[in-house]
């Protein structure tokens, strides 16, 4: 029972880095991380996909989260890693990262909710700001990172 | 009892009776006199009741047994099949599919009572109720006093039960004992306290039933189920088991008082059989000698020799429809044969690594023995993975036989005379292919026989046979089927549907002047675009053929029409025959590799720049007097330019039905065996990518899909 309560309590996050901002992606939903590869692209798509891997067998489609959110072009160096996420029942998808830093716990008053801002459309993908020694992280809300919805 | 587990044995079971009395519906109404095709419907509608009442549906089951009552008269030649029956039989087998299909979504077969059809039912057998029973007992009075006596010997059968057997029942006790089973006529007498009567003869049945059938029950077993009898009921078991056996088994039942029983002869049923009760007797104690024995005595002498009637039904008409003659198969969920189907995916993708290693590496003495086992493995797989295709392949059978009900249906509705003929029903498809297929092919034919055809009086005013036709042809070539639905009515009047076209705003005036016939008869695939003038409920509510093409483009295949006006028009659709793994050319274009499938290459060549030739502004080749289009790839697929163009250029050129067209292609690297996977949901399918592949080296190649690239 105890640890039920705890786990409500406290969610684990890995911190990765984007340009100069740092991100946090919930444990959960992340299937596995994989060292920078050769991407295949494919014509005529949505521009902020940037084409297909082959993980164990399978086909997974990797998006860039920078181009999608509107930040400047990811700048692919020896730390860039692709992180596929899992979410429910619509497969496995990659994001590319600059950075993956750590894991860290956060408890739910370490969590700052969000307004959603109109007008910044960053927001849009972010459900929350993390303290963590003395550092802030963004927490990314994944299904609207995945959704088909894209910032113009 | 928990059936739950039963169920989908007994939703493929009476899928399989429905189709069949379809089909058998649909000869009875050709030819209304043919005694086997009744038999068949009686057994049938039996079969279902039966597996209904087993499953508690009781909606289902109440239906089937009117339905098989009508058929009891129409088989002992009380009444004939009229037009009238046959449409009611047909409104049945809705009701009957309905219930199915309530039962296939929610295991429950609904609380439709469809009580006017069992009215209509119970009307026909009405109207001449009280002749034939009049006519059925004349004939037994001698045998009641047979039966009499018998009875006091066996210890109380009840004599009207055993008289008031009906012909088919007789038949069915003779044909039991023909083959080679004893029939026992039983009677069991529950406690006078007993509550639940109904439901203590129903155990009592259950028990009998472990190890014989019940031909008769007296009462009904309508009446038993409604407790309508007073304490006793009888019934008739065919087994191979001795009587012993079945009257312990019915005692078995708490509050049972009493059962007893005796065995019928075949000579019992004779009417003539009265001068030698006591033969009948004597047998009957020989009967009660344990089974095996008596079995292969009674093969030894066969029963005296029954020339009652000249149609007798097929022998052992129950066990007949229980096991239907049917080749050695077993059912195996299609998630099962997908997981195979995967792991031979697998499978091929490690071989393929294999084969990149054992070409890439230098050349040794060892490598020798290497490269043979190598072609060795490929020679399995390529083995493995086509009988594992195989057995994923049905008939289109399935998908197809309801059409022929249909056709018949909606030549009523329309009032239009119309004939279905169907050839290559026997064509396989891959089992997801042949289920999906149903709708879009029904849609064509509903569009072929409502739009297509013309009515009787302007068939005749154009010197055509009043009857239509309508042709669902199947065939495979290469590595696709093709179904081709053919009409010979009236044809695609292009000019209607330019017409149509620029009144809707698809089309501009002036583009409707430049283009050919095949792109104004592609308009008809467009979404919301229905030719007919008149909605009808058949077809004309603006879903249609665009639905038919994104159905079949949603399994790999494609669909063209040809028609020629005042002659008729020809759909036909192309399916893949697999969809997993296929025979690919792998070509190279700007370092990027891509897969084109081996099936729609008709051949390669290679061709000077010099040859190329502007046909309106297109790249055109002309290659031995024909002339087909140049579609550069790069350029399609968004790749940086060539900075010089070579002389020499690679064409592959592929085919789509008649169509060609040339694919300009850097490098040919060669054939290879591919598995098919999809991009997945996130990326937007642009549709000139069907899917990607795994290469042996871990790279992955992007698949063409030449049917939208032409």
């Amino acid at each position: 029972m105890a640890n039920i309560i705890v786990e409500n309590e406290t969610k684990q996050y890995i911190v990765v880095r984007l340009g100069d901002e740092q991100y946090g992606i919930d444990i959960r939903y992340i299937d596995n991380i994989v060292r920078m590869q050769k991407i295949t692209g494919i014509p005529k798509i949505q521009p902020y996909f940037k084409g297909i891997i082959n993980l164990r067998g399978e086909i997974v489609p990797v998006m860039s989260i920078c181009t999608k959110m509107g930040l400047s072009e990811d700048e692919l160096t020896n730390d860039s890693r692709i992180i596929i996420l899992k979410i429910e029942e619509q497969g496995l998808i990659g994001i590319i990262v600059d950075e993956v830093k750590e894991v860290v716990t956060l408890s739910v008053d370490e969590i700052d909710k969000v307004a959603h801002d109109v007008k910044d459309e960053k927001a849009n993908f972010i459900n929350g700001v993390g303290k963590h020694d003395g550092e802030l992280i963004s927490l990314f809300d994944l299904n609207s990172v995945v959704s088909e919805k894209e910032v113009v | 009892m928990d059936v739950s587990q039963y169920l989908e044995i007994f939703i493929d079971e009476t899928k399989e009776h429905l189709q069949n009395l379809s089909d058998c519906i649909m000869t009875l109404e050709r030819e209304p006199e043919n005694m086997d095709t009744i038999n068949e419907i009686f057994r049938a509608a039996h079969s279902l009741k039966g597996m209904a009442g087993t499953m508690g549906f009781k909606r289902m089951q109440h239906l089937t047994h009117d339905m098989e009552n009508v058929f009891q008269e129409v088989r002992s030649g009380n009444k004939s099949v009229t037009s009238s029956l046959v449409d009611i039989l047909f409104r049945c087998l809705d009701a009957l599919d309905e219930y199915l299909e309530n039962i296939q979504n929610t295991s429950d077969e609904g609380t439709d009572d469809n009580a006017s059809i069992i009215q209509e039912l119970n009307d026909i057998l009405a109207g001449d109720g009280g002749a034939d029973t009049a006519e059925k007992e004349a004939p037994q009075e001698p045998e009641t006093l047979e039966e009499d006596k018998a009875a006091e010997e066996a210890g109380g059968l009840k004599e009207d039960a055993l008289s008031q057997l009906a012909d088919q029942e007789r038949d069915a006790i003779r044909d039991a004992i023909e083959s080679g089973q004893h029939v026992y006529g039983i009677t069991a007498v529950v406690n006078e306290d007993c509550m639940l009567k109904a439901a203590r003869a129903f155990l009592v049945f259950k028990a009998v039933e472990e190890f014989g059938n019940i031909l008769v029950y007296k009462p009904s077993a309508q009446e038993v189920e409604d407790e309508n009898f007073e304490l006793e009921f009888a019934f008739y078991l065919a087994t191979k088991e001795p009587l012993e056996r079945a009257i312990e088994a019915a005692k078995g039942v708490s509050e049972i008082a009493e059962v007893t029983g005796r065995e019928i002869r075949t000579e019992d049923l004779e009417t003539k059989a009265a001068p030698e009760p006591e033969a009948a007797q004597d047998q009957k104690s020989a009967g009660e000698e344990p089974a095996g024995e008596k079995a292969s005595e009674e093969k030894a002498a066969p029963p005296v020799p029954v020339k009652s009637e000249k149609t007798a039904p097929p022998a052992g008409k129950k066990q007949a429809a229980n096991k239907p003659v049917t080749s050695r198969t077993v059912r195996v969920d299609i998630e099962k044969l997908d997981a195979v189907m995967n792991q031979v995916s697998e499978l091929i993708i490690a071989k393929n690594s294999l084969v990149s290693i054992s070409t890439t590496e230098g050349t040794n003495m060892q490598n020798q023995t290497f490269h043979e086992q190598i072609e060795y493995l490929e020679r399995i797989t390529t083995d493995l993975h086509e009988s594992v295709m195989k057995v994923r392949m049905v008939p289109i059978e399935s998908a197809v036989n309801k059409f022929p009900r249909m056709i018949r249906d909606l030549s009523k509705k329309l009032d239009k005379k119309m004939e279905l003929y169907m050839t290559g029903e026997d064509t396989e498809l891959d089992r997801t292919v042949v289920d999906q297929i149903g709708d879009p092919l029904q849609h064509l034919l509903r569009n072929s026989a409502d739009h297509g055809l013309e009515s009787a009086e302007i068939r005749k005013e154009r010197g055509k046979p009043e009857t239509g036709m309508i042709r669902l042809n199947a065939f495979q070539e290469g590595n696709n089927v093709i179904i081709e639905v053919s009409d010979d009515g009236g044809g695609i009047d292009t000019e209607a549907v330019k017409e149509k076209a620029i009144e809707r705003g698809i089309i501009s005036k002036e583009q409707s002047e430049t283009m050919s016939q095949k792109e104004i008869i592609d308009l008809l695939f467009l979404p919301s675009f229905s030719m007919a003038k008149k909605i009808t409920d058949v077809s004309g509510r603006g879903v249609g053929l665009d639905v038919v093409k994104s159905n079949i483009e949603a399994l790999g295949g494609d669909v063209e029409v040809a028609s020629v006006i005042g002659e008729g028009s020809k759909f036909t659709v192309r399916l893949p025959l697999t969809l997993a793994i296929i025979q690919a050319l792998m070509v190279e274009v700007r370092e990027e590799k891509y897969a084109i499938a081996l099936g729609s290459i008709q051949k390669i060549e290679d061709i000077s720049v010099n040859e190329i030739k502007y046909v309106q502004a297109e790249e055109v080749i002309n290659i031995r007097g024909q002339v087909i289009p140049l579609i550069r790839l790069d350029r399609i697929l968004d790749l940086e330019p060539m900075e010089e163009e070579s002389e020499n250029l690679t064409v592959v050129i592929v085919k789509k039905g008649e169509k060609l067209a040339g694919l300009v292609v850097d490098k040919l690297i060669g054939q290879q065996e591919i598995v098919i996977k999809p991009l997945g949901k996130y990326i937007d399918n642009n549709k000139l990518i069907s899917g990607a592949t795994i290469l042996g080296d871990g790279e992955v190649a992007l698949i063409l899909d030449v049917n939208t690239l032409m």
